[in-house]
């Protein structure tokens, strides 16, 4: 089936651009006429995806393939990893600095949020490595 | 109550202008994720964060517009940022309670 593909470089530690690929896969939604509150659980969950990536991973790739139906999202970093996936899952873990918590990050809801607002999430991770999370949203 | 006449009633500073939206409800924070989980659409968002992130998040919730309180002053970083989206960004003297409730006073919400 057709998709409208998006790509975007997700820019590491650069809290400044943060936010931008989830804007524009939000305002794309909208020019599309996906509904008002599909529309914000695609927001939630790709903006908290783009911040972990800014935060843990020196930033990443994230594409966006937006269906009639559904969006399918991966988020794929270089990072660190996630050496315990089901630990990071926990609402309120994180491993984030005193200096990100100062900036509003680090309560521990990055990738609850995402599960919450997503219909389906896949983690891949290897330690070393780099992480790839794919979301996808029904419409 | 639209957010520019919040502005005057309150005695608000205007640090950027946006789209004149009426103000619906409110939502107090400084959690990044509590907020784009939580607050609902067309609020007036009062926090003391002061960061870039707060106006993405801002976009993303198209929330009506941000109060920071207690004289916080946003940075050059968030400032441009706000002006780019076109997002209202207010400044309250004191703190996020007792603007709550000047807002909930002056918006009927």
């Amino acid at each position: 089936m057709d998709c409208i593909r998006l790509e975007y470089d997700v820019d590491g530690e650069n809290f400044a651009s943060a936010g931008n690929a989830s804007e524009s896969v939000k305002r794309t939604l909208k020019q599309m006429g996906v509904s008002p509150a599909s529309v914000r659980r695609v927001a939630i969950a790709m903006y908290e995806g783009e911040i972990n990536m800014v935060i843990h991973a020196h930033g990443g790739k994230a594409v966006a393939e937006v269906y009639p139906d559904r969006i399918e999202i991966r988020l794929q970093d270089t990072g660190p990893g996630i050496a315990d996936i089901d630990l990071a899952m926990k609402a309120g873990y994180s491993t984030a600095t005193e200096n990100i918590r100062s900036l509003g990050f680090g309560a521990g809801m990055g990738l609850p949020n995402m599960k919450k607002y997503s219909d389906e999430m896949k983690i891949e991770s290897t330690v070393g490595v780099g992480t790839t999370v794919f979301l996808r949203i029904d419409f | 109550m639209n957010v520019r006449g919040l502005a005057e009633r309150a005695g608000y500073t205007v640090f950027c202008e946006g789209e004149d939206r009426e103000i619906e409800s409110g939502y107090c924070g400084d959690f990044l994720s509590n907020i784009i989980s939580r607050a609902p659409d067309a609020c007036a968002w009062l926090t003391v964060m002061n960061n870039v992130n707060v106006a993405a998040v801002a976009t993303l919730i198209d929330c009506a517009c941000i109060i920071l309180c207690e004289g916080v002053e946003p940075d050059e970083a968030l400032k441009n940022r706000a002006q780019m989206q076109s997002i209202w960004l207010l400044g309250a003297k004191e703190n996020v309670f007792e603007e709550s409730k000047r807002v909930a006073a002056v918006c009927g919400v």
